[in-house]
């Protein structure tokens, strides 16, 4: 059966490719019995009806649009373009991969002056509605007319006055033009230039589609009762086992994404809405046993009532990703081979790095303060010419350079010293992004006449904290031993290896280094007939992999784990980038 | 109206602090044969150094460039429609920095991290903004290079950066080795802020 739309209201769960990635996610969540704002999708066959009947919707679509709109109304019990009780929309696109290119969401449609009133009267706060009203005209002619707004304000009046010049086009009043729209915009953007690059370069198929999903505002923003946040279901940052969150009263989802203004502890909703933050932890939990990892949810809370917006695997620091692979398996959500797979080589470096300890920090000196800029730990002369660093550096010397202002001639310094700091700019300066690029630890607008005051000295940048401190500081590394999770993951790489990776402590060994072997197709070779290999080569997982085909047993290293987990990704197939 | 090749050839020099041939035929829209004859011009004359086919310029040089600007831009200075676009550049600019900064760092539990990269629909989102952004920049770009006709190579330059970032050579959104997109811009920017004789802010 060819369907012109799917509601997502839990009774099955359509493919990835019919509905698209962000969709699948919601129609999981109503699968699971968790509370999700409700929706429709138009499936990838209609953005094929589309493009084949000369880029316009079909007349089915169209009635699709109806009945789905239906739908909403009558779960929501509110009215798609009319009071007293308003249904307002999102509409985004969803393909089964995401791809640069496609339509952005559009917030809030269905809105006009008649819908502004109403919500206003039902929210007892008209500035609510007619900001509402605001940022509806502000994404529509951002998103759908293409228009330059990042920078607009004004009133909803102003704003389409604006949108008109800007574009040539206008922002329709009429809520069923404006849906109409806004669905044919998506489609529309499969066929946008960026897009087709994309999936040019990228070997996607053009005839995936994308789908549309239409989807009920909840309103964050109505009462007290109400609010908006996002949810860890464990410390995305220190791995620690508790939730982590964060809750904006009054506050509507893009609110919290943008940073406008600050959100509160999520301790704060479990105050006020104890049982909906009970609710919220119950899914989190019923999400993570399904998704067997840490998730981020994204929720929105209307009138005591809990949403769940959105939930995805948490992104996590290196840190994280050790405690919550170790966590995860102790908790029997994975098990222990799985956990190795959990954590990439790269990640264990980042843990391995050398760093600040809390005890050398205590007794030290702040000399400087500034905006953290890149993250990481360096000591080292302070130099202000650029030259004169390079020189130094060349000559094996630990160089930080400090630099009032950096233009693109000092990229060479930046390169050469081991840390950053500057007077002026702030954490997005071009010294950042260079900084960032090269991962240089950076401190950025330390303040006028820092660079004097440094320059000559030798200094410690902690580009975490945005402290400089005077001296060259002791920078320490954790010892895998001395850390209980880290301890454990190497006993289960171990166990999962295809090799021996051990210390260098006398074992003989092909130096790889030394013969220059630093691709990983000249491995082979190199390793024939040999028990042992060293060489940076090794760290990566192509290496390793050529290593293993030749028969090579044992790997010497410094740092075994990040050599282990590289080795199981690529026995694991999954091969890792080096 | 532009500099003649050998100030041409120390303004790209200074603009990049030093540089091969090919590098600084690519800064300054220049043909490669008649840079190199230039910068051999530029040496015996004390104006240029050059080891192991990297050039920089001599105090000497970079004190004749920096004399030489207000002269030749002196009409482009006076341009209210390059100002304009130019301090348009500078808000465009804030907001590029600011997508590559999203593009380097992500936030976790309020901390800032490095991105890893392994959030498609992230990466594919940023790429999009770039997209936007590099489109918003060609108008501009064509304006100043109605004064500046060579401002035209930085269009190509930064169109073939995002093509390489689009297709999945993620080192060309930010990178530094590599002729990235803000290694580009960068470039132009400082290029611009000479032309202009405005200082740098950060």
């Amino acid at each position: 059966m060819q369907r012109w739309h799917v509601l997502l209201d839990g009774t099955s769960l359509p493919g990835r490719d019919e509905i698209g990635g962000k969709a699948w996610s919601l129609a999981r969540m109503c699968q699971l019995g968790l509370p999700v704002p409700p929706a429709f999708v138009l499936p990838t066959r209609v953005c094929h009806a589309y493009a084949a009947t000369g880029k316009t919707l079909p007349a089915q679509a169209i009635e699709a649009l109806h009945a789905g709109i239906g739908y909403l109304e009558g779960q929501t019990g509110r009215t798609f373009g009319a009071g007293p009780r308003p249904l307002l929309l999102s509409v985004r696109s969803g393909a089964p991969v995401s791809m640069p290119g496609m339509m952005d969401t559009v917030l809030n449609l269905g809105m006009n002056d008649t819908v502004e009133g109403a919500l206003g009267a039902e929210a007892a706060d008209p500035g609510y509605a007619c900001d509402t009203h605001a940022r509806f005209i502000t994404s529509y002619g951002r998103i759908v007319l293409k228009g330059d707004l990042d920078d607009a304000a004004g009133t909803p009046e102003q704003l389409r006055a604006l949108a008109a010049e800007e574009t040539g086009a206008v922002v329709p009043d009429d809520p069923w033009e404006q849906l109409a729209a806004a669905v044919a915009a998506v489609f529309a953007s499969w066929q946008s230039a960026r897009a087709k690059a994309y999936r040019r370069h990228c070997g996607i198929s053009e005839s995936l589609g994308t789908a549309v999903t239409v989807q009920a505002m909840a309103f964050g923003n109505l009462d007290d009762r109400s609010g908006t946040g996002v949810f860890f279901t464990r410390d995305p940052l220190t791995g620690a086992p508790e939730p982590y969150g964060e809750y904006l009263p009054r506050g509507q989802g893009e609110e919290v994404v943008s940073g406008e203004r600050t959100p509160l502890p999520l301790n704060h909703l479990a105050a006020q809405l104890p049982e909906v933050h009970a609710q919220l932890l119950a899914a989190g939990r019923t999400l993570e046993a399904d998704g067997r990892d840490v998730q981020d949810v994204e929720f929105t809370v209307e009138q005591g009532r809990l949403y769940l917006l959105q939930a995805r695997t948490a992104k996590r620091s290196p840190k994280a990703a050790v405690q919550l692979a170790v966590a995860l398996a102790d908790d029997g959500v994975i098990s222990e081979r799985e956990a190795v797979g959990r954590v990439t080589a790269d990640q264990v470096r980042g843990v391995l790095r050398p760093r600040l300890m809390d005890e050398d920090r205590a007794g030290a000196t702040v000399i400087a303060t500034g905006e953290p800029a890149c993250p990481g730990t360096a000591a080292g002369l302070a130099v202000r010419d650029p030259d004169e660093a390079v020189e130094r550096a060349e000559r094996g010397e630990a160089v930080v350079f400090v630099a009032t202002t950096t233009s693109p001639e000092d990229v060479h310094a930046m390169i050469a010293a081991a840390a950053v700091c500057t007077e002026t700019g702030g954490s997005t300066s071009h010294a950042a992004v260079v900084c960032r690029g090269l991962g240089r630890p950076a401190v950025v607008g330390c303040g006028t006449g820092s660079v004097a005051a440094l320059s000559g000295q030798q200094i410690t940048v902690d580009g975490e904290s945005g402290q400089v401190f005077a001296g060259a500081l002791p920078l320490r590394t954790v010892a895998t031993e001395d850390d209980e999770a880290l301890r454990r993951l190497t006993r289960w790489a171990e166990a999962a290896c295809p090799v021996t990776v051990v210390p260098p402590d006398g074992t003989s060994y092909v130096d790889l280094d030394a013969l220059q072997v630093l691709e990983p197709a000249e491995v082979a070779a190199a390793v024939q007939g040999a028990q042992a290999a060293r060489g940076s080569v090794l760290d990566s997982g192509a290496g390793i992999a050529a290593a293993v085909g030749a028969g090579l047993r044992i790997i010497v290293t410094e740092h075994p784990l990040p050599v282990l987990l590289a080795a199981c990704a690529a026995e694991a197939g999954a091969g890792i980038r080096a | 109206m532009d500099m003649d090749a050998s100030l041409l050839v120390l303004h790209g020099l200074a603009v990049r602090k030093s540089g091969t041939v090919e590098q600084i035929a690519l800064v300054t829209g220049q043909d490669a044969d008649l840079v190199r004859a230039t910068l051999d011009e530029g040496i015996a004359a004390g104006e240029v150094l050059g080891a192991r086919d990297v050039y920089m310029p001599t105090p000497a040089g970079r004190s004749r460039l920096d004399g030489a600007y207000a002269t030749t831009y002196g009409r482009v200075r006076a341009d209210e429609r390059f100002r304009a676009a130019a301090d348009r550049f500078e808000s465009v600019n804030k907001k590029l920095l600011a997508l590559l900064t999203s593009w380097q760092s992500v936030s976790r539990a309020g901390t800032n991290v490095p991105n890893d990269h392994s959030d498609p629909a992230y990466d594919a989102k940023i790429l999009d903004e770039l997209g936007e952004l590099h489109e918003r920049t060609e108008p501009l770009l064509e304006t100043l290079a109605g004064q500046v006709p060579r401002y035209r190579a930085y269009l190509d330059r930064l169109a073939a950066a995002y093509d390489r970032a689009l297709g999945g050579a993620d080192d060309f959104v930010s990178g530094v080795r590599v002729d990235s997109y803000h290694t580009v811009w960068h470039e132009l920017h400082e290029d611009l802020l000479r032309v202009l004789g405005r200082s740098r802010e950060e």
